[in-house]
């Protein structure tokens, strides 16, 4: 191969990266530029870019006087705590799906989608009633029951069609090796899955980590609100405090950030490297 | 094809799949049944939320389906749900894929970029609009400014004031928002590509195009095709941007089914109507979801 | 194989573990306490639920603890819902028998509530109570469903619109403010010039531009209701002062091309950023906007179509006890006490001030003196507030928004916004 045909496409894939850059973060860059304004500053025309005066101030007022790190700490915890618990559930629903052959099988996945028809704004009007009765309204374990119930069944859809892409000659030859079957959807299939399984929670974690309306209807004190609700309470009927709205999402990025950069890793490991390594 | 079943199967072992799947249905059904099954109910009375001795509750059939169906707000909601859902999905879907092939690329600082693309993903709704609407403002916004700077005035426009740009304007912050889904979606379903098959094309002198569309595309078909399904379903309900933006407006410009259901529970106090309107939707969208499975069994995408 | 895929299932083990004990670490400092209220037998809690205008400036809280620091027998347990979601938050609480015992309220709100039972009569608590008569008594019909219907809602502080403008600008094009309709639409024009960017007035066509729009309908003569409480809002008169309002955009072009869809963080930055000559708000705004413009921020009352008959559009802030409630005596005591002239001292003097209602406040030199609060206070007496019809929290949540944009888009007629209207109030 010349090295001019090696040339051109990486020229267009930093082109592309960058303009994908640009326009993921670019509101990002307003919004770090907006949370070291001056209130005064806030309004110009024509659009003053970076701030004549920078200031911390909103920082130093968001980690001081609000609860706002108490409530990206409730975050992590519910967002957390709703992965492992929709994992459990969801992986052997997942491996029964999509390896067991048995009737009812396209009623099961139907219902299991179909349950997210509805707008959750319909639906919380009657689930009030039921975490009220199990005694969990203001809990964060409450958020995590209402988090695993919704993100489950995405999750069981998810987690089947990586499953199904695993050749079942994988399995079949550990169940004649005379592995149980427990055993070799743990030792056997987790492992080439794992990009999969990492996808599903980083779709779990971020749902549970956005998710409002629930939080909103079901907190009603500081000790279970979450981040959301925290971003939401800067918006006063009259007054909008940009300065702690922007400072508040700057760094709630930073967790999301080490995040995906702690597990993108895991999102390439499955057969394609075993493959090429073996 | 099923290997467990095949095996000598006595009542325990044919049982054992719904074990399984026990946990996860009890789950969902226990916490999820009883609204559903609530709403549907409601879709069939006259019921006012704040009426709480339930004096005035009536039946009304098919009424309030009459009615939501006869109303031009709800004609226009459902156009415009029609082209959120399609227009979003699909915009989201191919630059996820090309996000998806980028990220699995080899380039210095990747991890890094890893990272930082997935973020928007990651914004609560009431900070990517409060942003966007910002930065889409007609008068001060900052695309608008950036178009004059670079000599394309006029293209700048006041994106959320007029019917023509509304609904668009809202549509590129919910792609924003869904590309990193679609790429980390399908950037992991690339990863169960045999390694094998790619050195063959390697050695075959494919071009990357014909090693996508020949090998890449089929493996990752299950993915392509259920995560847009459950992005069609994500995507039909998914409101925050148009309630914190535009109200629906301008006019009906924004309204869509969902959103024309919560005004109507919640502003109206009418949840008989609201849950006819749910209904409905929820009706198309699993006709929707019942032709997918059919035509993924059919042509053996996908085992149901 | 088996050694490496153990491996990796443990490092993914170990990545979700040290996640969630990081978290946890973190919550642990954060300092979350059990928040153990102590419910000894004889203290009375009562649970109350609350806004703030301004969200930095904790001044309900503040006032809650002082209110518990003092009354012994009883404990106030605040809850801070903001605005945007306050009605739909309480809808679902109501619904599912968890109201709260009492909340803060906007007479919006009182017609669906009232007629459906739901809040206790005031009436006989106020006879005793010791502020009553210092109570501005027209403000005791914000909290009423009709003249001769008990009290539900305890008046805790007023609005009244009027319009704020940009005094260098006036000065420079050598106006004075407006005082009539016909010099509102004059100046407005003259100071509008699309080539800098600058329009004659702030026109709020999107979310909450309600307000505004009633202001403007009372300023020019029109009525929703008539004396008898009779639906009168498709009037010829109020048609054609509607057709007056639609025609500042569609004939007059003196507000910015994104008046349709403007709310009101829009309308506060057009008017900080120097975009907007005159804007019609309220004293909820006066903070931030002295804040930012200063002695270039002016103030007048609503222009009038006929300055002998003035008309405004006037809200009231209240608080509300649920006959659900437990401790309704309790909950009466603190929200008579939010009323009373100390704590209305305190609230008013904060950046979450709106106008005092009673008449020992409103006389002192800080109201008096600064034309800000003055204005506001003056226009009280020819305010009109939203009918205590069920209909208006319909017209307030989406049905004024929806029809009004039509209206400034040239798809329906004035009639036929006045009707959509009016149909709506009535209950249809």
């Amino acid at each position: 191969m010349s090295r001019r045909r090696r040339f051109r496409p990486r020229v267009w894939l930093w082109a592309m990266v960058g303009g994908w850059l640009g326009f993921a973060l670019g509101p990002y860059v307003w919004m770090l530029f907006t949370s070291i304004k001056p209130t005064r500053e806030l309004y110009r025309f024509p659009v003053q870019y970076f701030p004549h005066h920078p200031t911390l101030r909103a920082y130093g007022l968001l980690l001081r006087t609000t609860p706002f790190p108490e409530f990206m700490a409730h975050s992590l915890v519910v967002a957390a705590s709703t992965v492992l618990a929709t994992l459990l559930l969801a992986l052997p629903a997942a491996f029964s799906l999509s390896r067991h052959r048995f009737r009812g099988k396209k009623a099961i996945l139907s219902i299991l989608v179909s349950v997210q028809f509805f707008p959750s704004v319909l639906l919380v009007l009657s689930l009030f009633p039921i975490l009220r009765a199990l005694d969990l309204l203001n809990t964060l374990v409450g958020l995590v029951v209402v988090y695993t119930a919704f993100v489950t069944p995405f999750s069981v859809w998810l987690l089947k069609g990586f499953f199904d892409g695993i050749p079942t000659e994988v399995d079949e030859a550990a169940l004649v090796d005379g592995c149980s079957e427990v055993r070799a959807l743990r030792h056997v299939l987790m492992p080439i899955l794992v990009p999969g399984v990492v996808a599903a929670a980083t779709y779990i974690f971020i749902f549970s980590w956005n998710e409002f309306l629930f939080a909103l209807t079901f907190t009603s004190s500081n000790q279970a609100r979450t981040l959301p609700i925290g971003l939401d309470s800067f918006i006063g009927n009259f007054l909008i405090r940009w300065n702690l709205l922007t400072a508040g999402g700057v760094i709630s990025a930073v967790p999301i950030f080490l995040f995906f950069l702690l597990v993108q890793r895991r999102l390439i490991s499955g057969l394609a490297a075993g493959a090429v390594k073996g | 094809m099923s290997t467990v079943s095949s095996r000598p199967a006595g009542r325990a072992r044919r049982l054992r799949p719904l074990w399984y799947l026990m946990p996860a249905a009890v789950v969902v059904l226990g916490i999820i049944g009883y609204p559903v099954v609530r709403a549907i109910g409601f879709s069939f009375f006259h019921y006012n939320p704040l009426d709480v001795t339930g004096a005035h509750v009536r039946f009304v059939g098919l009424s309030n389906y009459l009615r939501a169906l006869t109303n031009p707000g709800f004609q226009h909601a459902a156009v415009n749900s029609v082209i959120w859902i399609f227009g979003v999905v699909t915009v989201q879907f191919l630059l996820g894929l090309m996000g998806a092939v980028i990220l699995n690329q080899r380039f210095r600082g990747r991890d890094v970029v890893r990272g930082l693309v997935l973020i928007p993903w990651a914004t609560p709704s009431v900070l990517a609009a409060m942003m966007w609407m910002w930065i889409l403002d007609g008068n001060y916004g900052v695309l608008n400014d950036l178009l004059h700077r670079v000599g394309l005035g006029f293209l700048a426009q006041p994106w959320f004031s007029q019917p023509g740009t509304a609904l668009g304007s809202l549509m590129l912050i919910d792609v924003w928002q869904g590309i990193p889904f679609f790429a980390v979606m399908l950037l992991a379903a690339m990863q169960t590509i045999p390694g094998e098959l790619l050195e063959a094309a390697r050695l075959d002198r494919a071009s990357a195009w014909r090693t996508f569309w020949a090998i890449k595309l089929p493996i990752i078909a299950p993915t392509v095709m259920i995560t847009t399904l459950l992005r069609i379903v994500w995507t039909a309900s998914y409101m925050d941007l148009i309630l914190i933006i535009t109200q629906g407006g301008p006019g009906y410009a924004t309204l869509t089914v969902p959103a024309d259901a919560y005004y109507t529970a919640y502003t109206d106090f009418a949840f008989g109507r609201a849950g006819a309107m749910a209904v409905i939707q929820a009706l198309v969208l699993l006709g929707v979801v019942l032709a997918y499975l059919r035509l993924l069994s059919r042509q053996g995408i996908l085992d149901a | 194989m088996i050694p490496e895929t153990r491996q990796k299932t443990r490092v993914v083990a170990s990545v979700v573990a040290s996640l969630l004990t990081s978290a946890l670490v973190t919550l642990g400092a954060a300092g979350v306490s059990a928040g153990a209220a102590a419910s000894s037998g004889k203290v009375q809690t009562v649970h109350y639920w609350y806004w703030e205008d301004d969200p930095a400036v904790p001044t309900v809280p503040d006032l809650i603890s002082k209110f518990n620091a003092t009354h012994p027998g009883i404990h106030v347990v605040g809850q801070l819902v903001p605005f945007n979601s306050y009605q739909q938050k309480l809808t679902d609480a109501v619904a599912a028998g968890d109201a709260p015992d009492a909340a803060r309220f906007k007479d919006w709100w009182l017609g669906e509530y009232a007629h459906k039972h739901l809040l206790v009569s005031l009436t006989p608590d106020i006879h005793k109570w010791t502020f009553a008569s210092d109570v501005v008594s027209k403000y005791w019909d914000t909290g009423r469903t009709s003249p001769t219907s008990p009290v539900y809602m305890l008046p805790d502080e007023y609005i009244t619109f009027y319009l704020y403008y940009r005094k260098d600008w006036f000065a420079a094009a050598h106006l004075s403010p407006p005082r009539t309709f016909s010099q509102f639409v004059t100046d407005a024009k003259k100071l509008t010039d699309p080539a800098r960017h600058r329009y004659g007035f702030a026109m709020r066509g999107g979310g909450g531009g309600q307000d505004q729009w009633y202001a403007f309908l009372a300023a020019g003569g029109a009525r929703l209701v008539n004396r008898h409480g009779q639906v009168v809002a498709n009037s010829p008169k109020a048609i054609a002062v509607n057709q007056w309002y639609i025609d500042l955009v569609r004939k007059y072009h003196v507000a910015p091309p994104t008046a349709v869809s403007d709310s009101y963080p829009q309308l506060i930055a057009d008017f900080e950023a120097g975009e907007t000559a005159m804007m019609a708000h309220h004293i909820g705004s006066y903070t931030i906007l002295k804040d930012a413009l200063g002695n270039k921020l002016g103030v007048v009352p609503m222009p009038q179509a006929n300055p002998s008959h003035p008309g405004t559009m006037g809200t009231m802030t209240g608080n509300v006890i649920f006959r659900s409630s437990p401790v309704q005596q309790a909950a009466w005591t603190f929200i008579s006490w939010l009323s009373s002239p100390y704590a209305i001292n305190i609230l008013d003097h904060s950046p979450n001030a709106e106008l005092p209602i009673l008449k020992s406040v409103v006389d002192e030199p800080y109201f008096q003196k600064n034309p800000f609060w003055k204005v506001a206070l003056d226009e009280e007496k020819y305010a009109h507030d939203w009918p205590p019809l069920p209909g208006v929290a319909a017209v307030s949540g989406h049905v004024w928004e929806r029809t009004m944009d039509q209206a400034l888009l040239g798809q329906i007629t004035s009639r036929q916004m006045m009707d959509t209207i009016a149909a709506t109030l009535k209950g249809k």
